[in-house]
């Protein structure tokens, strides 16, 4: 049976949570059995990223640090670092990897240099003898598709799994490393964008989105009013990330982020399963939608059968009065 | 310099998937029969080809869609932005669920369009069936730099500018071609509108189709595929009716029960 290995970069700030690979190994094996192994990656050790491993059911957890790497980490340094530690593996292995942009490009690259099979972001992974089984998300989740394969390594990224086994408690080893990294990559001039992503999407207990039904800019500005009340982050739907009234880092859904808010206020959008696929299964949504039909309706807590015009600035009145 | 475009379709979103299976027998997906689109990145990633070709002279465009002939509508469609060159590659057999495969098929498509590509772009993902993985794939599996989720993509003295935003940063990265770069949507790639005049010839015009080699045994099998439904979700689907005050009303109580002690 295959071996679990997390693998976890550290330092990119834009991996919201690099651990939920370690807590997904950690749910197969209360499934499945065997041991939880997490390697840690990152420019200096790091005692609490060590712990949190551990908090989340790591068994066996090699700390590697490698000064060459920057911060955030280039995806060639890392790519470097992790075959160079991956390259005396010789059992077979199932690596979790966490889902999002960072992960996932990882987990590709490595299987791919690793000769191994990469299995995508998975909803379910099982072992079984020597067998793999992946369930996978398609057709913007409207539809779901079983994978197997024998593979001796394979690469999946995962999201934090509901329920979280108890942590039995870590081995912990820490290594110096010195491989080279590729230097013919050139590092990337960073910006920070300033104001409006200032709340994270991924950690915020409260997500205010519009969609295409907001017709435009400022009906957004007001939407950004209504979250800075709320302490909220704001989202947006495909279209109107589209038609430029919000940045691209506000996209939620199947090709965008991943929100697992307390609460998801979704004004003008129709619920389309490619925006739903954004939004974590324990969140209540509120939605405002003029159309009494709207699919969004069927998944909200509670709804409105309004325009918004006529809801959200009388919202922010009666907040800002409380 | 030689930009290449990798498109691949997906089934109409807004289309019933309830005759979605495997074709008895077989590894492959049963869904000729349901309407095709473009999808919002495969569109993104022409649009940028297009740009660069509008900036460039030097540049030349080959646009290449994956499928068999039930996607020669869309190929037709693609046309009618007359990139140098539009093919279809593949057949409706053609499988790209296992990555290792898929990367061999499309660095074979792209081989197809030119010996010395200097830029292969393709959507963030690529198909129904994708998730990220197969342009990153194509690129280790090719030796070819990547970027993935570029928004915009400009090309410098023989160099890729490429924009991107991760988390809460903007990032600006060079890379030197060959590489390859996944796009994603955002205001300046939304697809323009091709001419009539162009639409008409492109209807006209036959369809290039290459054929793909024939790829090893997958390693990774796809077993079944099914519609599901929506996934559950609690709530107690309450939808206000009667004055739009007495909604707003309710909905600030609720909205205040449920953060006193957050804020
Ligand atoms: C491969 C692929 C990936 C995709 N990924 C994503 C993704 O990650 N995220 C995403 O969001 N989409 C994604 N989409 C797009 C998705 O299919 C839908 O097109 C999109 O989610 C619809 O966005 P919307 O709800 O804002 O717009 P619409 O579906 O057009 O809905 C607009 C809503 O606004 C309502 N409305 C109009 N006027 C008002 C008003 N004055 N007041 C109140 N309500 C009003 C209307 O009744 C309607 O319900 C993807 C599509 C594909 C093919
Ligand atoms: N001939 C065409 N081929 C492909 N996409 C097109 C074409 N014409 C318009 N579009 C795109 O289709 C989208 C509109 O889709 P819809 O609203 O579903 O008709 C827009 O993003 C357009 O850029």
């Amino acid at each position: 049976m295959h071996d679990l290995c997390a693998l976890i970069p550290l330092g990119d700030p834009s991996v919201a949570d690099p651990f939920a690979a370690v807590a997904a190994a950690a749910a197969i094996a209360a499934r499945s059995g065997g041991r939880v192994r997490a390697i840690l990656l990152g420019r200096v050790p790091d005692a609490d990223a060590i712990a949190a491993a551990e908090r989340d059911g790591a068994t066996d957890i090699l700390s590697a640090a490698h000064a060459g790497l920057s911060e955030p980490p280039q995806a060639e340094h890392l790519l470097a670092a992790f075959e160079h530690l991956l390259a005396a593996e010789t059992a077979d292995t199932l690596f979790l990897l966490p889902a999002g942009a960072v992960g996932e490009e990882l987990a590709a690259r490595l299987a791919i240099r690793l000769r191994g099979v990469p299995l995508g972001r998975c909803t379910s992974l099982d072992r079984d003898g020597g067998q793999v089984t992946a369930r996978r998300a398609s057709h913007g989740g409207r539809a779901e598709a079983r994978l197997t394969t024998q593979a001796p390594r394979c690469f999946a990224s995962l999201r934090r799994p509901a329920a979280a086994p108890a942590a039995p408690g870590a081995a912990r080893r820490e290594i110096m490393l010195d491989c080279p990294l590729p230097n013919d990559v050139p590092p990337p001039e960073i910006r920070h964008t300033a104001g409006e992503q200032a709340r994270r999407l991924e950690g915020a207990r409260i997500v205010v989105t519009g969609g295409r039904g907001m017709a435009g800019a400022e009906g957004f500005a007001l939407l950004r009013d209504l979250a800075a009340l709320l302490d909220a982050a704001t989202g947006a739907s495909l279209p109107a990330v589209d038609a430029g009234w919000a940045s691209v880092g506000q996209q939620v859904g199947q090709s965008g982020a991943f929100v697992t808010p307390d609460l998801y206020l979704a004004f003008a959008l129709s619920g389309t399963a490619q925006h739903l696929a954004g939004i974590g299964l324990n969140a209540r949504i509120v939605a405002v939608n003029s159309d009494p039909e709207a699919e969004i309706f069927r998944v909200a807590d509670l709804g409105l059968v309004a325009p918004w015009q006529e809801v959200v600035p009388e919202l922010i009145e009666r907040l800002r009065a409380r | 310099m030689q930009v290449v475009v990798l498109l691949a379709g997906v089934v109409d979103p807004k289309w019933r998937l309830g005759t979605l299976g495997l074709r008895p027998g077989t590894a492959q997906v049963e869904d000729t029969a349901l309407p095709r689109k473009l999808s919002p990145f495969d569109e993104a990633a022409l649009e940028t080809a297009l740009q660069l070709r509008d900036a460039d002279a030097a540049v030349t465009v080959t646009a290449i869609l994956t499928g068999g002939a039930e996607s020669d509508g869309l190929l037709r469609a693609v046309a009618a932005f007359r990139p140098h060159r539009a093919f279809r590659f593949g057949d409706a057999a053609m499988s790209l669920w296992d990555p290792a495969t898929a990367a061999r098929l499309l660095g074979a498509a792209v081989r197809a369009a030119t010996e010395a590509p200097a830029l292969v772009l393709m959507g963030r993902e690529f198909g129904d069936s994708d998730d990220g993985v197969l342009a990153p794939a194509l690129a280790e599996a090719e030796g070819w730099a990547f970027c993935g989720l570029a928004h915009r993509v400009a090309l410098r003295d023989g160099d890729i500018l490429l924009h991107r935003t991760r988390g809460a940063r903007d990032e600006i990265l060079h890379r030197r071609p060959p590489a390859v770069v996944s796009i994603t949507n955002e205001r300046g790639n939304r697809l323009r509108h091709p001419l009539m005049k162009n639409v008409m010839l492109a209807r006209r015009a036959p369809v290039e189709v290459v054929a793909p080699p024939t790829a090893p045994p997958p390693a990774l099998a796809l077993r079944a595929i099914a519609a599901v439904p929506p996934a559950q979700r609690g709530g107690a689907g309450r939808v206000l009716t009667g004055p739009v005050a007495a909604q707003v009303e309710e909905l600030a109580a609720y909205l205040r029960a449920s953060t006193t002690g957050a804020a």
